[in-house]
């Protein structure tokens, strides 16, 4: 196979970050190339040059044997270089045919749209992609996992020679991972060179023919991905090894019930929850996208009214009606989405660490003690072993698992003794992902009550005590967790679907008994 | 559902009360006036005046102008929704003569007698104008300042705009006054505070800044007069002459501290009385004159109290 | 269930833009409808062919900067500079039609030039200097305002010189095609306005880019939309409908009066969002914001005509901004 793009010596400093150490990548046509790095390895930099979306301070990019100048985007898309942002970056007042084609519309004279050809054309490329989508339907109105197949779409539509993906299954079902592997695979039957981020190891095995490994901005290695064992490339990522111990369930079946919730019901989104917690016990939940498992935590949370149902923490009954009660109450929500909404990311770590406990800190006239909080922030940073020079750095400029150790000091510090994770892991990378595993395994033993929402099966089998599934807003059973569980017995409570409940009720019975 | 029926609810709660509020008047005769300002004390006295008469002669009156005096487009939209109420006459002080002659002639067209009051409407049309000689009543407070500051030194001006009618005249008013009669006095600024209090007090202030000799300050309308007054307080200026023009609350408890020297005065109840009179006289085809000078008066410490001029001050 | 059975025709009639959402204009439109029958059976002054007339008279000018308004808020931006961009292409006809005495069109082009060209300059301070749209336009609106009183002498500019300048605004054109409907030409000027700019919001690459900038301007740069052009482009665009609302308030008041504007840029901002635009980008229609400024038109006139006192004109008008704006919100939520 012929080698499509070569990058060598790629230089790229930020203020105060040497983001890219003479990096280099190369890319053949028809070939799937794994990208594999911690976060801030530099992959997303050394892409987004490669996209054109930054300039490289030294280094050349060679396409075809002869040099190639990106200076922006647009410029990189004339030369057959593409990339799907790991964020979503669409229009979400558009249509789907619309943000496909935006900048190279079918224009008529005199800057008229041609919108018939526009849809007609993106009516084509979903054919192509197997999509059952009306090009005419406004992006905002789909599912994270639609938008997602519109960005591919989008991507496609440029008939790009390379194709940079940066972690595109991150919101996809098994079985939409399952069709886009199958466009990936036309794509590199068809001589396209694909690029492939992603921090999810299976699928690495899957789809990619080779793997090329950084770490700190450095070019580690390049391995066949049929006969490198996973180990190999995670060592290699962190550069030392991970060790992956095997979960150990205790006994939480003496400990007080720590939340208790019974009749849950938020029109479609959930229907007739109910499940306790025990103190020192981790509750995995289970199930594919819009299970309803983001809705249960948020009603418990009081993030979203409730139509019915009760909720007890420490066997009293509270009425929680808005996120303010819960805290009150002693639950701590840590969002999927920690930029969005769990964290402030232009304020430094004290602060976001206080943020929930201001009310601590105050003293006479209405003065912050910020002495005071800065050595409750040094505390934190030390217990849970947040890797910031100060506790003054701006969060923003924390890696993912460090923002999420920030999220759960937070919320450690409101002495929130029930703390439900939404995707703890999500955007974190391999060496951080076991610190966090270690932090939840700990705060368990420490007696509080935990519940991780995850869509990654590994990650809950790995965590959970015991392990709630969802299927379509109703919780469909509770397996033990540990060895006896297989992924398999997940699976099929996840996909159990209403109408199938009454004739498989007695296995059903049988499994969760 | 819910919310456009609350909404549809609120709209038409609103229409009953106000036709509910109408339909009680509806066979008096019905004079509307159509003035340059509204929220200004000044304004407010004249409708009062005009409130007086209605009562007085049991009609109908109601009261409306723009927010400022510069938006003549509103002022012509008040207009055309009077002459929609077919009324038996109109009042009316233009913000812009001009522009508000086609509806004037549509009046005219229609037989309702049009009443100019303040500064009045260049044009034959009106049957009569209520006003104040505003250049005249600038011109005397010229005298008084010459005779206060002892005919000699800087004064400024703090004007509320310099495209209005009364901006214009009680400048010039002022000016020509202080140029034809006291060659030793030197007008140093003239500032424009668009009537407002506080822009008024910061022009104030930095005449002061420029000027540290400067002996007067006229402050050609209420807001401006204030804005003088807050601004040489602020400054920590004694031995600075201020003249208002018009009256109000703070203006005379100023006069009463000793902090303003004295102020020209309207008399803008008068005004108003005036206007709906001459109107009923006009709808009744009696004979009015051309021209109805409301007067001005001059007060200080010494008259405040005197009930001629005590009926004609406003708070 | 009546409420669909109205629905449905007039869903029929407005489908056709894709960024709509019929049932917010009609929800706009129902309010207006209700306003209109409300006073018109509240007095019989308010259902007159002069009174009607009189409405769209006043809602000409408000009508054409709320326009303009519009295509900047859909981007996500905001123009604080229309009302006084108004007056001050309004000063510039003046100065050319009579201080310098030139034709009737030189005069309308440099009005429209000049919007253009500050529109042009707002867009550039926005996407080339990266000033927030609410900064930029604040300065620029303080910048006009004094330019307009320095330009004009801080005196009105009168058009007494040019007989044919009343023709843009206050003759009509209809009235003498169909005598006794003489609909004033400045609410021609307002419906051909907005026919255009609905026209290349929904049918042009212009118009397309308004609403990707508004929805995700990111997005858009990333897709090599070269974002800053058509932003200084959408500015441009806007500050000449603005010269287009200084020729029509000029035409009407027969001068250009330097002092006004300042606060006309609120009730522009108003009639928009009354008509169903997000102020945070990305939806709106033209379609909406007339029938925005309609309302607006609509409600002051009625209290008018019915007397109300003028402090509780001020009072209703803002509950009904507050108020329709939530029934937007609440509509928009339960979909």
């Amino acid at each position: 196979m012929k080698t499509i793009i070569e990058m060598k010596g790629i230089e790229k400093r930020f203020p105060g970050v040497h983001a890219l150490k003479s990096a280099r990548f190369d890319l053949r046509a028809g070939e799937v190339h794994a990208l594999m790095g911690e976060n801030g390895a530099g992959k997303s930099t050394l892409m987004k040059i490669l996209a054109g979306i930054y300039r490289p301070d030294a280094g050349e990019i060679i396409m075809e044997g002869e040099p190639l100048e990106l200076t922006d985007p647009r410029s990189a898309q004339t030369a057959g270089i593409g990339i799907i942002h790991q964020e979503l970056s669409l229009m979400n007042d558009l249509t789907a045919a619309q943000n496909i084609f935006i900048g190279r519309e079918p224009r008529k004279s005199f800057g008229r749209l041609d919108e018939r050809l526009l849809n007609q054309q993106a009516a084509d490329i979903f054919k192509t992609m197997r999509l059952k989508l009306d090009p005419q339907v406004t992006v905002g109105s789909l599912t994270i996992a639609k938008q997602q197949m519109v960005e591919i779409a989008k991507a496609l539509s440029y008939q790009f020679r390379v194709l940079i993906m940066d972690e595109p299954t991150a919101a996809l079902n098994d079985a939409e991972i399952a069709d886009l592997f199958s466009i990936i695979r036309d794509l590199k039957a068809q001589g396209v060179g694909v690029v492939y981020i992603s921090h999810k190891m299976d699928e690495l095995k899957r789809i990619a023919d080779r793997v090329t490994i950084m770490r700190d901005g450095e070019y580690v290695d390049t391995v066949p991905a049929a006969d490198t064992p996973i180990s190999t490339i995670i060592t290699k990522m962190v550069g030392r090894e991970v060790k992956d111990e095997a979960l150990q369930v205790p006994d939480t079946s003496n400990n007080p019930i720590a939340l208790e919730v019974k009749g849950l019901r938020r029109g479609r989104e959930i229907k007739d929850v109910s499940f306790a917690l025990r103190q020192g016990e981790i509750l995995g939940f289970a199930g594919l996208m819009g299970a309803g498992r983001t809705e249960v935590a948020r009603a418990i949370f009081g993030a979203d009214p409730l139509d019915a149902g009760e909720i007890l923490v420490h066997g009293k009954s509270v009425s929680i009606r808005s996120p303010h009660d819960a805290v009150g109450a002693g639950i701590g929500y840590l969002s999927e989405d920690r930029k969005h909404f769990g964290l402030a990311l232009p304020m430094d770590v004290r602060n976001n660490i206080a943020l929930a406990s201001l009310k601590s800190f105050i003293r006479f006239p209405g003065r912050l003690d910020e002495n005071a909080m800065k050595k409750t922030a040094e505390g934190y940073i030390q217990r849970l072993g947040i890797r910031t020079p100060s506790d003054t750095q701006e969060v923003k400029l924390l890696s993912g698992g460090n923002q999420q150790k920030v999220v759960i000091a937070k919320w450690l510090l409101r002495n929130c003794d029930i703390l439900i994770f939404d995707e703890p892991t999500r955007g974190i990378d391999v060496g951080a992902k076991s610190e966090i595993y270690q932090l939840l395994v700990e705060l368990a033993k420490s007696g509080k009550a935990i519940i991780v929402i995850s869509s990654e099966l590994p990650e809950v089998m790995r965590l959970s005590h015991r392990i709630a599934v969802m299927c379509e807003g109703r919780l469909t059973g509770i397996l033990p967790g540990g060895a006896t569980t297989r992924q398999e017995d997940i699976m099929h409570l996840a996909t159990l679907r209403e109408s199938m409940v009454i004739e498989t009720e007695t296995e059903m019975q049988r499994r969760v008994g | 559902m819910f919310t456009r029926r609350t909404f549809l609810g609120a709209v038409s709660a609103t229409a009953v009360v106000a036709a509910t509020g109408v339909a009680k008047a509806a066979d008096k005769i019905y004079i509307p006036l159509i003035s340059k300002g509204f929220q200004h004390q000044f304004w407010q006295a004249v409708k009062a005046g005009a409130d007086k008469a209605a009562k007085e002669f049991d009609i109908q009156v109601t009261f409306e102008g723009p927010d400022t005096e510069a938006q003549v487009d509103k002022q012509i939209d008040m207009l055309s929704a009077a002459l929609a109420k077919h009324p038996a006459a109109i009042g009316f002080a233009a913000l812009d003569s001009k522009a508000a002659i086609p509806l004037l002639k549509k009046a005219q067209a229609e037989k309702i007698p049009v009443i100019a009051f303040d500064s009045g409407v260049d044009s034959d049309i009106p049957v009569t104008t209520c006003s104040t000689d505003n250049v005249a009543a600038a011109a005397l407070a010229a005298d008084k300042m010459a005779a206060l500051i002892g005919n000699e030194g800087k004064v400024a001006l703090v004007v509320h705009d310099q495209t209005s009618r009364t901006g214009i005249d009680r400048r010039d008013g002022f000016v020509k006054q202080i140029k034809a009669k006291y060659p030793k006095i030197e007008i140093v600024d003239i500032q424009y505070g668009a009537g407002d209090q506080l822009q008024s007090t910061e022009i104030t202030k930095s005449i002061i800044t420029a000027h540290p000799d400067i002996k007067g300050f006229f402050g050609a309308n209420e807001g401006s007069a204030i804005g003088v007054v807050n601004g040489v307080k602020e400054s920590k200026k004694s031995n600075v002459v201020i003249i208002g023009y018009d009256s109000g609350k703070a203006q005379k408890q100023a006069i009463m501290d000793g902090v303003m020297a004295g102020a020209i005065t309207q008399n803008p109840v008068g005004i108003g009385y005036e206007t709906v009179k001459a109107a009923l006289a006009a709808v009744k085809g009696q004979p009015v004159e051309k021209h109805i000078d409301t007067g001005f008066y001059w007060y200080d410490k010494s008259n405040i109290a005197d009930p001629k001029i005590a009926a004609v001050l406003y708070d | 269930m009546t409420n669909t059975d109205i629905a449905a025709p007039m869903a029929a009639t407005t489908a056709k833009s894709r960024f709509s959402g019929a049932q917010q204009k009609l929800l706009a439109f129902g309010t207006l409808i209700i306003l209109v029958i409300g006073f018109s059976l509240a007095s019989p002054n308010f259902m007159q062919t002069s009174n009607i007339l009189a409405i769209l008279q006043a809602t000409s000018v408000n009508g054409i900067l709320a326009v303009a308004a519009t295509l900047v808020i859909i981007t996500g931006g905001i123009d604080l500079s229309v009302g006084t961009l108004m007056t001050f292409t309004a000063v510039i006809a003046g100065v050319v039609l009579t201080y310098w005495g030139f034709p009737l069109p030189i005069g309308i082009i440099a009005s429209l030039l000049t919007g253009a060209l500050v529109g042009l300059t707002s867009g550039a301070i926005i996407a080339k200097m990266k000033i927030p749209p609410f900064i930029a336009t604040l300065g620029m609106m303080l910048i006009l305002k004094g330019l307009s009183l320095v330009i004009s002498g801080t005196k009105p500019i009168y058009f007494n010189d040019t007989p044919s300048f009343p023709l843009i605004s206050t003759e009509s054109f209809i009235g003498d095609l169909i005598p006794g409907v003489p609909v004033p030409n400045g609410v021609l000027v307002l419906f051909i306005v907005a026919g255009l700019a609905s026209y290349i919001l929904g049918r042009t690459v212009l118009g397309r880019y308004c609403f990707a900038l508004g929805s995700n301007e990111e997005a858009a740069r990333l897709s090599g939309v070269s974002v800053d052009n058509w932003k200084m482009a959408v500015y441009s665009l806007s500050g000449g409908i603005c010269g287009i609302a200084g020729l029509v308030i000029a035409s009407r008041l027969n001068s250009a009066q330097p002092a006004l504007g300042q606060g006309y840029e609120l009730d522009a901002i108003a009639a928009v969002v009354i008509g169903g635009t997000s102020l945070a980008g990305g939806r709106g229609t033209i379609l909406g914001t007339v029938i925005g400024a309609l309302i607006m038109s609509v409600l002051l006139n009625g209290l008018r005509i019915l007397s109300m006192p003028q402090e509780w004109q001020t009072v209703v008008t803002g509950s009904i901004i507050i108020i329709a704006v939530y029934a937007d919100m609440m509509r928009k939520r339960k979909a």
